[in-house]
């Protein structure tokens, strides 16, 4: 059984991510890293209300808890544990985010926050936008340098040293979305209130 | 009752250093009742506005403010606190 | 590529000859500069047959691409060498404006071999190189030799050594600037035993950068960052670091009184809100930082910088004195002596403990202020109770029989966080590859001050990643070579992206935290090769064994085995703690031939 305080982080941030419509039931997914393990969410436990027999611990290059896990989700948590320095995954289905990503190849935030925090968030495809060797790598690369990225029409993953930081991007993004799609409904000229801010676009 | 006790700058803005607080109007307080932090820091607000928008934000402790119970990091205001405890509380601070 | 010089100086000085030549570019991409390159070129340069007093010894003095562009906080600048206190790879780090002027002098690289027959000093103007007899400066103490020598923070940048140096204490530091120290683990020793006694350096030439659009842009953001952050904007200038004494004592992480105990009761007095209230005139800043974290601090007997929150702790809970002013005089003290204030501190209190405990007779006594000023001289002079205590607490414990005593990880003291109450403190104390070391990847952050985010600092699952991160980070930033304090406003990955914008070569963020990565695991192999095991990845039986009695870290006792084990395994090392071949070759180590 996983310590009690990381199941307390796992249970708080799941039921945000829920609560702020982040997610749906089912989807998403968070885990950490602990030395060479990983703590993540066992396949079809529910984020919004998680057990502790809903989290997993196992080797960080093998499966080795004796549970089935979502082999479509852990494969792309390990890339991303073996290639950044990540110690901490947060997975949702942004749907702003989500909407946004299907006509562009980045989405660059217009809002205070957003450009603040996250500048640039690059837009990576793939044709089985699910569970290949070669989506987690392509995540796991473009993460070396962002710490939040958009799978095309499948939602974002987030890296941070905490799982708050991670679920911290995740906001941040969608509330960035949603800002701007807000901006293009309201479908007004753009007042730059920003300095420098023709550097977002190359960061 | 709880003591609160305030460090480096927020001993400038409160004027003191240290604070005990009496409970929030209205409240019926036993001595031997448990409050939660929530409480504390609003009756340390209430007797002590000029710490008002210093350590709470949104409902929840402020960014880069920390708030101890004796010695121990609360991360929210529902943490219960004894009437012997000593709260400190510290602004944005950095070392090495 | 830009930002570096490309240009190594190498000095010779047995033969007072001198050359400098390309800095090798594969190895620059590879370690990038500072604390990393010094750790590359010291690997080929010092091997187990030199003992750190030969003149086989080297000192690698480094900064780094990014030294001198004006970037926040760009003045840094690292010395590496092998430690004679504690016999691991050693590099210090330190700010102020030499550094940054060695950089515009057209150099990345300084290599100081040999010994001088004489007392020398040396100066660099440019391409100029001189050699100059310092036999009638040899015994000066560092305040008047900086100013003799024509110290002018915008245009002639002195580092020395002080008396301590000359007289081979273990524990001397260099220092530069005249209150800058590159401290801990005795590279003033070794500048001593080198017979050099000063280096000083003119030079107006700034690196070129490559692109000079994103460069600003970046500078821009950064400047945005450290104005937003309270803690760069806000509590570093206002209270220094002096500021983590209340915070520190209050969660009973305090040591005292040579760690026996974690709370002081004294705290308040030292504090840096006390500091702030009555001795502190002004703060100040190193060159091109916009922090200024700086105290300038005056008591009736001197003024000057500092003190800092680790020599305020040093001679004050650890030796059980709460007078402030005492404190401040002692830190003056040191950096004229040129001493390095952690071990100084923690060393007096270890003598204190083994006199009064009866091991030894000294009559020092915790709590004595009036006994720190005299015996930081005795130390410097080597002369009476200062013979014992000038190489540091280990050996002196060690000869008066209770090496135990000794609070030290790897023969160098351990700072002002008691790791019985911060675990993660604790496994950084015992990995850190130059020994008992905050700065190596100071957990207060997580652990202390919820930066970014509070973890639970009695929790042992998961924490050796945050160690393993904090010092791959670390690394890093000692290479490119910038301050730590920057890290607490901005990210690494505009580190990364200034780093790119000024050499030209792409790093990602993930590419120079393997930087770091790869920076730590030859300063592993370094000390494997020096003999070190994993029976030195340890802390003092008080840290393991005894628990502080009251307080919020009482029944505490660091659980090291666990964590150690985790941190082995997730830094790819077998059970031994040796790094594994496969970390090897994805580091790009392999071959280096190591």
């Amino acid at each position: 059984m996983v310590d009690e305080r990381i199941y307390k982080m796992f249970r708080e941030i799941g039921r945000d991510m829920f609560l702020s419509d982040m997610i749906s039931s089912h989807g998403g997914n968070l885990s950490i890293r602990l030395g060479d393990r990983i703590i993540i969410k066992r396949r079809g436990a529910m984020l919004g209300i998680l057990k502790p027999h809903d989290l997993v611990e196992t080797r960080l290059d093998k499966n080795d808890s004796g549970v089935v896990l979502a082999s479509t989700e852990l494969i792309v948590h390990r890339a991303i544990y073996l290639n950044t320095p990540a110690l901490a995954v947060c997975h949702c289905h942004l749907r702003t985010a989500v909407a946004f990503s299907l006509s562009r190849d980045e989405l660059v935030p217009i809002d205070n926050e957003g450009s603040y925090l996250l500048k640039k968030i690059p837009v990576v495809t793939e044709e089985f936008a699910s569970g290949t060797p070669q989506m987690a790598n392509k995540i796991a690369e473009t993460l070396k340098n962002y710490k939040i990225v958009m799978l095309r029409g499948h939602g974002s993953f987030a890296i941070g040293q905490t799982l708050d930081e991670a679920f911290h991007w995740s906001s941040t993004l969608e509330e960035a979305c949603q800002i701007e799609l807000a901006a293009k409904l309201i479908n007004e000229p753009f007042i730059e209130y920003r300095g420098m801010a023709e550097g977002y676009k190359s960061f | 009752m709880p003591t609160i006790k305030l460090y480096a700058n927020l001993r400038n803005i409160a004027g003191t250093t240290e604070v005990s607080i009496t409970p929030p109007s209205g409240m019926l307080r036993s001595v031997s009742r448990e409050s939660n932090l929530g409480a504390c820091v609003s009756a340390l607000i209430e007797q002590v506005p000029a710490l008002d928008g210093v350590i709470v934000e949104d409902g929840q402790i402020k960014p880069y403010i920390v708030i101890n119970i004796n010695g121990h990091a609360a991360t929210n205001f529902d943490v219960p606190v004894g009437k012997d405890d000593v709260i400190a509380i510290f602004p944005p601070m950095a070392g090495g | 590529m830009n930002g570096w010089n490309n240009k190594v100086l190498d000095i010779d000085l047995t033969a007072q000859t001198y050359e400098t030549y390309p800095l090798d570019m594969e190895i620059a991409r590879l370690f990038i500069g500072g604390r990393g390159l010094g750790a590359c070129l010291l690997w080929d340069l010092v091997g187990p047959e030199v003992d750190p007093l030969d003149p086989e010894n080297v000192l690698i003095f480094t900064n780094g691409p990014l030294t001198g562009t004006g970037y926040q906080t760009s003045n840094r600048f690292s010395v590496t060498t092998k430690s004679p206190l504690t016999g691991t790879i050693l590099d210090a780090n330190s700010g102020g404006f030499w550094g940054m002027r060695f950089k515009k002098a057209g150099y990345d690289v300084m290599i100081v071999r040999g010994k001088a027959s004489k007392p020398v000093w040396v100066e660099i103007k440019n391409e100029e190189i001189t050699f100059h007899d310092a036999s009638d400066l040899w015994g000066m103490r560092v305040f008047a030799l900086t100013e003799k020598l024509g110290q002018n923070n915008n245009k002639r940048n002195v580092l020395c050594i002080g008396p301590a140096g000359e007289n081979l204490s273990r524990i001397a530091a260099i220092m530069n600037d005249r209150e800058r120290a590159l401290a801990r683990g005795g590279p003033g020793t070794v500048m001593g035993s080198k017979n050099l006694k000063a280096i000083v350096v003119e030079g107006k030439t700034r690196p070129k950068i490559e692109d000079k659009g994103r460069f600003k842009f970046l500078l821009y953001e950064s400047r945005k960052l450290l104005a937003a952050s309270p803690v760069t904007s806000q509590a570093l200038p206002e209270f220094g670091t002096v500021v983590l004494m209340n915070i520190m004592n209050n969660i009973c992480a305090l040591p005292t009184r040579n760690h026996q105990q974690s709370q002081f009761e004294g705290a308040e007095a030292i504090s840096g809100e006390a500091l702030t209230d009555n001795y502190l005139v002004k703060n100040d800043s190193c060159w091109a930082c916009p922090i200024g974290c700086t105290r300038i601090s005056k008591t009736d007997k001197v003024k000057g910088e500092g003190p800092e929150f680790e020599s305020t702790w040093a001679f004050g809970a650890q030796c059980g004195i709460d007078d402030l002013p005492a404190i401040i005089e002692a830190n003056s003290i040191c950096n004229d002596l040129g001493l390095d204030t952690i071990s100084a501190g923690s060393t007096i209190a270890c003598a204190m403990e083994l006199s009064e405990k009866g091991y030894m007779n000294s009559g020092l006594r915790f709590g004595r202020a009036d006994q720190l000023a005299p015996t930081l001289e005795a130390m410097a002079a080597r002369e009476n109770v200062g013979a014992d205590l000038a190489d540091g607490s280990f050996r002196l414990a060690s000869k008066y029989g209770h090496p135990e005593l000794s609070m030290s990880a790897k023969g160098l003291e351990m700072p002002a966080y008691d790791p019985r109450g911060m675990q993660g403190q604790g496994l950084l104390y015992a990995t850190s590859n130059r020994g008992g070391c905050h700065m190596r990847g100071n957990m207060v952050g997580p652990e202390v001050l919820g930066l970014p985010k509070m973890i639970d600092r009695f929790q042992v699952q998961g924490k050796s990643s945050f160690v393993t991160l904090h010092q791959n980070v670390s690394a890093a930033i000692d290479s490119l070579v910038i301050c730590k304090f920057t890290n607490m406003g901005v990210a690494e990955e505009y580190f990364a992206r200034v780093l790119s914008a000024v050499t030209g070569i792409h790093y990602d963020t993930g590419e120079l935290t393997q930087v770091g990565e790869r920076i730590w695991n030859l300063e592993r192999l370094y000390n494997l090769r020096e003999g070190f095991t994993k029976e030195d990845d340890t802390l003092p039986p008080r840290m393991l064994n005894d628990a502080p009695a009251e307080g919020p870290s009482a029944g505490r006792v660091v659980k090291l085995n666990p964590m150690l084990k985790e941190y082995y395994r997730g830094r790819g090392w077998d059970e031994n703690g040796v790094p594994l071949q496969a970390k090897l070759k994805e580091l790009k180590l392999v071959n280096l031939g190591v």
